[in-house]
């Protein structure tokens, strides 16, 4: 019994290590990321008072009792030793404009960003599969696509935002103009923020098709009789998804800092909105709650990316 | 430094003055025809900005507050385009001898929407709500300084106690910062009332999501318009939305498209082109208030010198600059207020002239008659450098545009204007201590006491207390006006002293006005009585959409 216990155990412990590993500095990326926020904002001139107060009159004690009530005139460290054994309990704090808590304030709006975010990494997904997959090593289609995906990477979405909106629902009326209303009004806004990460995923996986068609044992799978889009299919793309997959690392910030013009163009609610509001009225706690946010999904995407590899890649499973 | 409203405007100068004065009234009635006003419907109306950090309006500092809120409050009383106050909540009203009491008598009868009734404990409750320090108001408790207490002298009467005589008082009570709240609303948490407000107005608000719209429907029991209304009874409307589209071409589509019923803030660029198609109208009012102006710091620098500084406002051709740039939208201001407020002095129109000659006479007798390498004025070895605390980020109505046409024509005279301000932050920090010579900013407040905001002593920023007076002019005579037309509610005394500082401001050269605020309606056709309350606000009491 114990001989054979103590080998798995042995196992178990070594596979945990590297678990832990990345738990930890898993951990250390999230506390860097508040740090940083925090002290970014901080160490910027002005203070936060004047800010909260802007260019209105106020008496000095409704001065005092926002000072007091944001715990503004304690010390730096006291406040942020403060907010961090806050965020362990999971309290993100009150926001200092939007009356309410920050929790609340994101939970109110990371729903309509996720919808977009989703939406448009799916069809972006679908899009640019197809085209690599139709176009890899045909001398025409590629000529024509890459002009299209060269176009498609250059353009800002802000411009292409006003260009859809401009021929889809102004011209031709058939989706609305702002969104949060019902999945149609999902559908200009997923587009235009889809844009250029289409062109860019399927320049990327059409590349690596390529590679893959040149190899011998795609020359072996169609002298068993495969049809073309079946070697494609079944055996090309999974070699060329390894460095497209890589780029979805690239993607969570793209869709993240996309989310931002997007929602604005489009008067869509999300976090992108709430963010550049924040930023821009030094809302402390809201700021760090995104930022805290942000890298957490940053970190999840990462380890969900270590595992999406071992899915397509079974040579490393092993290793 | 400029306020969280937006108010771009766009029409001939020509059409704009005779249309400020008539409103939207004459337009829309013609375009209604015979068919009178119908029941029900919806209407749909876009902004450019919302009050996303607090919706309340004794509490919020964003003046758009008033705009999302005033479909739900009633006022005390309300203020016509002439500046004349009516019966609006308070039937009647006096003023005791001294100037320092007002005594109200309420209406009977008036129920707030969630049934609480209407009397004089609300009233108090509302003002002491106002100035509480809890409340932390940014912009309404600023309107009633003075302020010493309410006294309910029986169910239906109030009096109302100053510090000192304060006749701004029912000017500012007509506004929807001093829209009354039902009392029951008012014991909740500060944070509650942010998100939605309960009044006794003719519709209700539903619900207010940020970054999205603010949906109300019909109060149906609503019987107590104010005098001068279009009608009396419930709103026409069954409901209406105010959508929030920041993007001015999405907002301007929006309209075209026929997505929404009326827009503000018509991009002055495009407003001949909603005039030219036959489904909308594009209608006007001229914001009261500080115009859009910039201010000299008259303390120190090359503008402590009235000379320099006359030098700047002459050798400049403001009016032109303004009239091509806004396609004659704007109206190019010469008095520090604006025209639709009580009080301004029309004998100051066309009184200074753009006359560089003039002005380059005026910088040599002021010793800048050096020329450098680069062709700037020098005295001494030292460069005229202006340093205008310009905050670019805060920048709307192609202000940035604006400043760098100003800069490029200051060149021409010999100054050398530079843009200082950085980050807001920085802006903040060293907009109190003087440090600047240039500061431009819009200032609305419906009363001629405006003047005392950007002019007066009292109001000179410093590290302790923010103030409007970034001219930093301290001058006893203007004070003295001021203080005397707080002390007396006669409307011919107060414009006569008001005439009196317009005029010293103006001659010491303490502002250089640049263009009156207006706010641009579109709308289309098929939507009738959208009307304006004393702030250029458009309000929806009386609007009406004909059904398809």
């Amino acid at each position: 019994m114990t001989a054979v216990a103590v080998p798995a155990a042995r196992t178990r412990a070594r596979a945990a290590r590297p678990a832990l590993v990345r738990l930890g500095t898993s951990v250390m990326v999230l506390w860097g990321a508040v740090t940083v926020a925090f002290a970014g904002l901080h160490l910027t001139p002005g203070n936060v008072v004047d800010l909260l107060i802007g260019s209105s009159t106020v008496t000095p004690e409704v001065r005092a009792r926002i000072v007091a009530d944001y715990g503004l005139d304690r010390p730096l460290v006291v406040q942020y030793l403060t907010y961090l054994g806050r965020v362990l309990h999971g309290d993100l704090g009150q926001s200092y404009q939007l009356h309410q808590p920050v929790a609340s304030a994101i939970g109110a709006q990371v729903g309509s960003s996720v919808q977009l975010m989703l939406s448009s990494f799916t069809l972006a997904v679908v899009v640019s599969v197809t085209v690599a997959v139709l176009t890899a090593g045909r001398r025409w289609a590629r000529a024509v696509f890459s002009g299209i995906e060269l176009v498609g990477v250059s353009i800002p979405s802000f411009w292409a935002g006003i260009l859809l909106l401009t021929v889809f629902s102004f011209g031709l009326g058939l989706f609305p103009a702002t969104g949060g209303d019902g999945p149609e009004s999902l559908v200009l806004p997923s587009v235009a923020m889809a844009i250029p990460v289409v062109a860019t995923l399927s320049q990327v996986l059409r590349e690596g098709l390529e590679l893959t068609l040149e190899e011998p044992f795609v020359l072996t799978a169609r002298s068993r009789g495969m049809s073309d889009l079946g070697v494609r299919l079944r055996h090309a793309l999974r070699h060329a998804l390894i460095p497209a997959v890589t780029l979805a690392g690239w993607l969570v910030s793209y869709l993240f800092g996309g989310a931002v013009i997007i929602e604005s163009v489009f008067s869509r609610q999300g976090i992108g909105r709430l963010t550049l509001a924040a930023v821009v009225n030094k809302d402390l706690p809201v700021v760090m709650g995104v930022v805290l946010i942000a890298s957490l999904l940053y970190v999840v995407i990462n380890i969900l990316l270590d595992l999406l590899y071992l899915a397509v890649d079974p040579r490393l499973r092993g290793a | 430094m400029s306020r969280s409203r937006l108010l771009p405007a766009g029409l001939s100068l020509f059409l704009l003055l005779t249309l400020a004065a008539c409103g939207t009234r004459g337009e829309k009635s013609a375009a209604a025809g015979a068919a009178g006003p119908v029941k029900g419907g919806t209407l749909t109306f876009a902004v450019n900005t919302e009050p996303s950090t607090c919706l309340d309006p004794h509490q919020s500092p964003a003046d758009v507050a008033g705009l999302f809120t005033r479909p739900a409050l009633d006022s005390l009383v309300s203020l016509d385009a002439e500046g004349r106050i009516h019966p609006w909540l308070a039937t009647k009203w006096t003023v005791s001898p001294d100037q320092k009491t007002y005594t109200f008598t309420l209406r009977e009868g008036v129920k707030f929407s969630d049934g609480t009734p209407f009397d004089a404990a609300a009233v108090k409750a509302n003002l002491d709500h106002i100035v509480a320090p809890a409340t932390k108001s940014q912009l309404a408790a600023g309107y009633i300084e003075p302020y010493k207490g309410s006294e309910v002298t029986g169910p239906l009467t109030v009096k109302v106690h100053f510090g000192r005589p304060y006749s701004p008082f029912l000017s500012a009570l007509a506004t929807a910062y001093f829209g009354i709240e039902s009392p029951r609303s008012l014991k909740q948490p500060q944070d509650a009332l942010c998100k939605k407000v309960v009044g006794s107005g003719p519709f209700v608000i539903d619900e207010y999501v940020q970054q999205k719209s603010i949906t109300y429907h019909r109060n149906p029991g609503y019987d107590w318009a104010p005098e001068g209304a279009g009608h009396t009874g419930p709103a026409y409307l069954d409901k209406l939305e105010i959508k929030v589209i920041t993007e001015d071409s999405v907002r301007l589509g929006a309209l075209t498209s026929g997505q929404v019923d009326g827009i503000a803030s018509v991009p002055p660029v495009n407003v001949k082109q909603v005039r030219a198609d036959p489904r909308l109208t594009v209608t006007t009012r001229q914001a009261p208030g500080g115009n859009y102006n910039y201010y000299p710091n008259t303390t120190s620098g090359p503008f402590a010198d009235k000379r320099v500084r006359e030098a700047f406002r002459d050798g400049i051709d403001f009016a032109t600059i303004v009239r091509n740039l806004y396609f004659g939208a704007f109206q190019p201001a010469a008095s520090p207020i604006s025209p639709s407020t009580d009080g301004y002095d029309r004998t100051l129109e066309g009184r200074t002239e753009y006359d560089p000659a003039a002005a380059g006479r005026l910088l040599d007798e002021a010793g800048w008659s050096g020329r450098d390498a680069e062709g700037y004025r020098t005295k001494d070895g030292r460069r005229l450098t202006i340093r205008w605390g310009f905050l670019k980020a805060a920048a709307r109505e192609q202000r940035d545009t604006l400043a760098e046409q100003i800069q490029a024509e200051a060149k021409k005279i010999g100054f050398d204007v530079q843009f200082v301000a950085g980050t807001v932050n920085e802006w903040l920090e060293r907009y109190p201590k003087g440090d600047y010579d240039l500061v431009d900013f819009s200032w609305q407040r419906a009363d001629g006491d405006t003047l005392r905001n950007l002019f007066g002593t009292s109001s000179i920023p410093t590290a302790a207390k923010f103030g409007q007076n970034a001219a930093r002019l301290s001058d006893k005579d203007v004070d003295g006006w001021l203080s005397d037309a707080l002390d007396t509610t006669d409307q011919a005394k107060r414009a006569e002293l008001y005439a009196k500082v317009q005029q010293r401001v103006t001659g010491e050269a303490a502002v250089f006005p640049v263009y009156v605020f207006t706010y641009l309606l579109g709308a289309s056709r098929k939507a009738h009585g959208i009307g304006w309350e004393p702030q250029a606000y458009p309000t929806f009491y009386d609007a009406w959409v004909e059904q398809a």
